[in-house]
């Protein structure tokens, strides 16, 4: 058996080093999808921590009533903290909120106009865990009654849009990932076929000698398996190697799957097994 | 062992076997004579199973084509030799890997393929050939190779399809005494050929054929 096995396993090689041309033009293209692939995999990957980034941000601005004082303003923010939404409450004195004009417009407001018109605020944090908008929705129409509140600022519907261009963004993804299977099974299935064709005679002969489809087509799928590892293999190295680059270049923080390389790999497998099987079948009909 | 019972074959152009009865039993050695179109080759094709009869059925080795799956033909032709007039040898392999190629099919371990292409060698005295390419030898030692590549599995059955049918004479006599030897250790021989010179003084069982039917034999 394991003669056997030896035998289909060195066929399998001597087909894939035979077809040259064929298979170099379908490690290409296995090698093209697959980088296109493990790419959507990586930002696939990162989808959820760019929407909590996203959701980190996720606060809303109070800005109080001018004549109020600050003990109404703590007592506000302890109203505030004793919602389940909310994960923590700064509350932002006038002083403090000059500071902030001046850090952001360059301009010291008390100079310019004799005294500070900034309101207190209270900048309310929102649990990134279950976030539901339309409950911070609530929370907000809840609290623009208050007699201490003067303006609520939330900038959450505006993240809202963003995580559906996200979703939308996944759904072309997914679209493109089936499209790009597609085109390797068709490539590889015809690879498989012109390689089957190449060795009609040896086919013929190995079933005028008793062979079964199975140790006919055992070297015709190991060769089908070289291309995609070969193919895969150099996808995966693009891929991982070209993010490191992006990251260390232009400072960004894409996280890189460590199974990266099995998904590519495995991936790449099934499809390939799938396509060349499929092109098999119909010839060793 | 061979038994064609009420076998007719026909091709699209009004050729092939009708109403073919006949029995061939084992260790037996046979000829199918007949003119070119006779139904020889056809007759063999169905004992493979590379035809199914329209009509009839044929029963080898206890495997019938009424009966017989797609995916169970390869495990008849494990215990047939198929000798081709046109060999049929793979011309990017060696003589000695075209012959250990049933044995691989068979799963049989590397020491006993060494062994036995080594005796299918010496058989058909082609030893000093094994590392050539068939492309070149001879034709007749081509031939050699295919039976070589025939017998080297100990088969039941030896079908050979004219296989004097491009050599001359005195290579043709040649293949007929390997068969002749390949028989007498106990191996059923059927051999279609039309070249009755060859068979003449042999005092085998003669089949003949004419426009697809049995005449004698």
């Amino acid at each position: 058996m394991i003669d056997k096995i030896a035998f289909l396993f060195v066929e399998g090689v001597k087909n894939f080093t035979r077809n040259k041309l064929a298979n170099f033009i379908c490690i290409i293209t296995i090698f093209i999808n697959f980088t296109i692939l493990g790419t959507f995999f990586v930002f696939g990957y990162n989808t959820d921590n760019i929407v909590n980034f996203f959701r980190s941000k996720y606060t809303f601005e109070v800005f109080l009533n001018s004549d109020i004082s600050l003990d109404q303003a703590v007592s506000l923010k302890n109203e505030f903290l004793e919602d389940s939404l909310i994960s923590s409450v700064d509350l932002i004195g006038k002083e403090e909120s000059a500071k902030i004009f001046y850090d952001e417009f360059g301009e010291d407001i008390i100079e310019i106009l004799g005294y500070n018109p900034l309101p207190v605020s209270l900048k309310v944090n929102l649990h990134d865990k279950d976030f539901d908008s339309e409950k911070v929705n609530i929370l907000i129409e809840k609290y623009k009654p208050n007699l201490f509140v003067d303006e609520i600022v939330y900038q959450g519907n505006y993240i809202d849009s963003i995580e559906s261009r996200i979703n939308l963004s996944i759904f072309i993804f997914l679209v493109l990932v089936l499209l790009l299977i597609f085109f390797s099974i068709q490539i590889i299935g015809n690879t498989t076929s012109l390689s089957m064709s190449n060795r009609k005679d040896f086919i013929e002969i190995l079933r005028y000698n008793g062979a079964s489809n199975l140790f006919i087509k055992t070297p015709f799928l190991i060769e089908t398996f070289l291309q995609s590892l070969v193919g895969s293999l150099f996808a995966f190295l693009l891929v991982k190697y070209g993010f490191v680059i992006i990251n260390s270049y232009l400072g960004f923080n894409i996280k890189i799957d460590d199974y990266l390389w099995v998904w590519m790999i495995v991936f790449s497998l099934i499809v390939s097994s799938y396509a060349s099987s499929k092109s098999m079948k119909r010839i060793l009909l | 062992m061979i038994d064609f019972k009420d076998i007719t074959y026909n091709y699209s152009h009004q050729s092939g076997v009708y109403n073919i009865d006949l029995k061939i039993s084992k260790d037996e050695f046979c000829f199918l004579v007949g003119p070119t179109g006779s139904g020889k080759t056809t007759l063999l094709k169905l004992l493979y199973f590379d035809l199914f009869p329209h009509k009839g059925k044929v029963e080898i080795l206890k495997y019938s084509s009424a009966t017989i799956k797609k995916s169970s033909i390869h495990k008849v032709r494990k215990k047939i030799g198929v000798v081709f007039q046109d060999y049929k040898l793979l011309k990017q392999r060696t003589v000695y890997e075209n012959i250990a190629l049933p044995l691989h099919i068979n799963g049989v371990g590397r020491k006993k393929i060494k062994q036995r292409v080594n005796e299918a060698l010496d058989l058909t005295e082609l030893s000093h050939y094994s590392k050539k390419f068939p492309n070149e030898l001879s034709g007749g030692e081509q031939q050699r190779v295919c039976i070589a590549r025939a017998i080297v599995k100990n088969p039941d059955v030896i079908l050979a399809d004219e296989p004097t049918g491009n050599l001359d004479p005195t290579t043709g006599h040649r293949i007929l005494k390997i068969l002749e030897q390949i028989n007498k250790e106990g191996t059923c021989v059927v051999m279609a050929t039309h070249n009755y010179k060859l068979i003449s003084d042999k005092a085998y069982r003669v089949i003949e054929l004419n426009e697809g039917k049995v005449v004698s034999g």
